[in-house]
């Protein structure tokens, strides 16, 4: 979608138009799983967290006032609504971790891995996961990413740079 | 380490559930249409829709998914309801045998009786029983089938429903700005977060004879127990600062009217009610008030919490009507800016002169709340404005309201901290007003208050705010001091032991008296603060601690020996770095006092009692809250703001809580 008519359609939108809001959560709702599931891994809770964040968005749609591009918007609603998820479910002193192995055990080793390495990211210090997710998984540039994130590009660059020193520091770690 | 670019970008993303994906274009359809509907019913009814899990439950329409998110209060109606009809079976169970025991005796009887009618007993009893059965039936069923599964009344579900979550109770509720004094409404499961701590225990004056603590004039903790005692709970014990509530009150204390040296210790020695033999030394401090030629410029950035959590009635619209009246206390040239933080940060007013009052008025009625919380990084947005509009000579700070969850975790509050410390050594305060509960994270606003030199207070109910953000907006905007700190040293010859009553997260070491780098707490224009030390006499049989055998009390020069101690106090003024020193010593006069300090010091002392009754402290013996009670009645002065009479009335709550 060119972005005059996106924004014609958020206007729209915001105008309290319920065809132009259903169409844009059809072009968007996509985007807001992919970014849920990299999150979390696991397709139910992708698909919750993105619920959550379409309901957020019928919510908070007025409050976006044009100023920067709807994604990078959209992209900050997503991780709130990843964070608070994320919060919650640590919450629940994981009674159904048995429930959770199958589907863990299914799927290949690299996306096992790989939930690691994010679990790694999260202890090292906060902000890396969003950050490596939105760069290295989503293409954003450190520019794009600050935007995004509300922090400086320094900032990002910092992040990329500091995890990347310690995830080869614990790989030494783990050779060993 | 390319582990993980590569990983991510080879990532194998199921799709999702096309059934998830309707659902969910559904629930936010529904929403929409709803935030619409609102929208144009009226302005003020669009900050009733629910949050958190609940709207799911709601806008889910299909029944059979409504059955699988089977919740607790769902789960409880049904089971009362199974519970009831397994009452009445039971009931029928026992009670019928019983009956058709007891019947054929009767039969025997009309037979007897009436022999000479025709079949009679067979066609009685025949109607005799049913009649019974129906007696039976109906008198154990009457009371229970109320809740039986067929006939679930609206009304217990959503009594249940409001029980369990108040949230749910909003959908209800229009949120219409809060007037009332307090809002009566359940307590929800608690999350809360208070730090642990111990009561200060007693010290021999001759191992430690120094006692060294920062001063304290935050009011939160009172605001929270008044909040839990209106509710007919007993406040955590950790809740309970007896400092906190000391402070809360303000005593009339002497003034000083020397704004070089802002302080006037006032102080007494009394006997101490809860213990035979014991003292109470009282030290009141009471900070220079500025008139209101005196009072710098302000500039403040409002940052407030407009999360999905602040939807309800006693947290943002509280809010709002707070700054609303804070904005009649300011003058015509202070600035207010105010900066949001949730789904949407950012700044929704730049700083604005307050006689420009309406714009203020608009950009906070058009506050709402929803989204998440991203604490952080709306802070330091906040910081950015208060920057950019800093003026040296004005009071710059920065006033965060919320109901206290930040989306930080451990390592970084640290990080927060460290912020905040040097933002407020370039000139930048911050203050924190604590709104709602449920998810109170009153250890968060403590640090971050008192290493941004500012205060905490708990806002439960209009009264509240009015108390802090108009009676005492100058002790909360402009500090005549600051690193406050309070240093007493007893003597071994006149008092044995002593113990400090409240301050336990307040203490310092000996050594940081004259350290000028360490913080400490900071005094606001007009502001009082209030300690308590309880003391043991060496002349006295209630001592605690025994004499140690072998190191004898080593005579010193006895010249002093009307003194009960000396007390040191250090201060900065606000634009200075190096600390100020007042002393006195604490003689045999301060035993008499005239009567108006005697009723203040008693009024204290009854706080203070109340505060360790809450606590569970050991030291009480006998002290009830009835004793609280006389001593406060009788010790309320005028009270021209009825603080005291409430005091009162909170004690007459925790008594009747603790019976129950």
């Amino acid at each position: 979608m060119d972005p005059d008519n996106l924004g014609q359609l958020i206007r729209r939108a915001q105008a309290g138009e319920t065809d132009a809001f259903s169409e844009l959560l059809e072009a968007h709702y996509d985007v807001i799983y992919r970014f849920a599931f990299r999150w979390c891994a696991r397709r139910e809770a992708a698909e919750d967290i993105t619920q959550q964040c379409c309901i957020k968005l019928a919510r908070a749609i007025t409050q976006f006032q044009h100023r920067c591009a709807f994604s990078t918007w959209l992209y900050r609603l997503v991780i709130n609504t990843a964070q608070d998820w994320q919060r919650q479910d640590s919450r629940h002193d994981h009674t159904d971790e048995a429930a959770e192995q199958p589907s863990e055990a299914a799927r290949d080793e690299s996306q096992v891995y790989l939930q690691q390495i994010l679990k790694q990211l999260d202890n090292m210090g906060e902000g890396l996961r969003e950050t490596a997710l939105l760069v290295l998984a989503e293409g954003f540039n450190h520019r794009e990413a600050a935007e995004i994130l509300g922090v400086k590009e320094s900032t990002i660059s910092w992040r990329l740079h500091h995890m990347r020193k310690q995830l080869a520091s614990t790989d030494g770690a783990h050779i060993s | 380490m390319t582990d993980i670019d590569k990983l991510l970008q080879q990532q194998d993303i199921p799709p999702a559930d096309p059934r998830a994906r309707q659902a969910a274009m559904r629930a936010a359809l529904d929403e929409f249409a709803q935030v619409q509907q609102a929208a144009q019913g009226s302005p003020e009814n669009n900050r009733s829709s629910s949050q958190g899990f609940w709207q799911r439950l709601r806008l889910i329409k299909d029944a059979t998914l409504r059955n699988i998110v089977m919740t607790s209060s769902t789960t409880r109606t049904l089971f009362a309801g199974l519970a009831a009809a397994s009452v009445t079976v039971l009931g029928l169970f026992v009670v019928l045998p019983a009956l058709l025991t007891v019947s054929p005796p009767s039969i025997d009887e009309n037979e007897v009786i009436l022999s000479d009618i025709n079949m009679p007993s067979p066609q009685e009893a025949a109607a005799h029983d049913p009649m019974i059965e129906e007696i039976v039936v109906s008198g154990y069923a009457k009371p229970e089938g109320a809740r039986t599964p067929e006939a679930p009344p609206a009304s217990t579900v959503s009594k249940a429903l409001r029980a369990s979550y108040p949230d749910a109770m909003h959908m209800a509720v229009s949120a219409a700005p809060m007037t009332a004094d307090s809002v009566t409404r359940p307590i929800p499961q608690n999350r809360d977060k208070f730090s642990t701590q111990q009561e200060n225990p007693v010290k021999r004056t001759v191992d430690e004879p120094v006692s060294t603590f920062s001063v304290d004039v935050d009011t939160a903790s009172y605001s929270y127990v008044r909040r839990q005692l209106n509710h007919g709970v007993l406040p955590a014990k950790n809740a309970v600062r007896a400092e906190e509530m000391l402070n809360y009150f303000d005593y009339a204390y002497s003034t000083p009217t020397n704004r070089e040296q802002p302080f006037l210790p006032s102080i007494a020695v009394t006997d101490a009610p809860w213990a035979e033999g014991k003292k109470l030394l009282h030290i009141g401090i009471k900070g220079y008030d500025l008139s209101d030629q005196q009072k710098p410029k302000t500039n403040l950035v409002f940052l407030l919490d407009v999360s999905g959590s602040m939807n309800n009635p006693d947290k943002l619209p509280l809010v709002k009507q707070a700054m609303d009246m804070l904005l009649g206390s300011l003058n015509p040239d202070d600035t207010v800016a105010i900066v949001v933080y949730a789904g949407a940060a950012g700044t929704v007013l730049e700083p604005t002169a307050v006689k420009d009052k309406q714009k203020i008025v608009t950009a906070m009625r058009n506050l709402e709340a929803g989204g998440s919380t991203a604490g952080a990084e709306g802070i330091k947005q906040a910081y950015q404005l208060a920057e950019a509009n800093f003026d040296k000579n004005a009071v710059n700070r920065v006033i965060l309201a919320t109901d206290g969850d930040f989306n930080v975790g451990i390592s970084d509050t640290e990080q927060l901290k460290g912020y905040i410390e040097r933002k407020r050594d370039q000139g930048i305060f911050l203050s924190v007003l604590g709104f709602g509960q449920g998810n109170y994270n009153d250890k968060l606003m403590q640090i971050l208050a008192q290493n941004g030199n500012g205060v905490a207070a708990y806002i439960d109910t209009l009264s509240e705010a009015q108390k802090v953000l108009v009676q005492e907006a100058n002790a909360a905007l402009f500090p005549i001091a600051k690193d406050v700190k309070v240093q007493l040293e007893f003597n071994p010859k006149k008092v044995a032991e002593y113990r400090l009553i409240g301050y336990e997260t307040r203490l310092l070491n000996r050594e940081d008296f004259n350290n000028d780098k360490v913080d400490a707490g900071d005094i606001g224009a007009g502001h009082s603060v209030t300690a308590l030390y309880e003391l043991t006499l060496t002349d006295s049989d209630a001592k605690l601690i025994d004499d140690s055998r072998y190191t004898k009390n080593a005579a010193k020069k006895s010249d002093n020996s009307n003194e009960y101690g000396y007390l040191k106090l250090r201060y900065k003024l606000p634009k200075e770095s190096e600390s100020k020193l007042l002393q006195r010593p604490i003689t045999n006069a301060d035993t008499q006092v005239d009567s108006d300090l005697q009723r203040e010091v008693a009024f204290a002392t009854a706080v203070a009692g109340f505060a360790q009754q809450l606590t569970g402290s050991v030291y009480l013996n006998n002290f009830s809250y009835d004793d609280i009670i006389a001593l406060a009645q009788a010790n309320k002065g005028d009270d021209l703001y009825g603080y005291r009479t409430e005091f009162i009335q909170l004690v007459r709550k925790a008594k009747i809580a603790q019976e129950i």
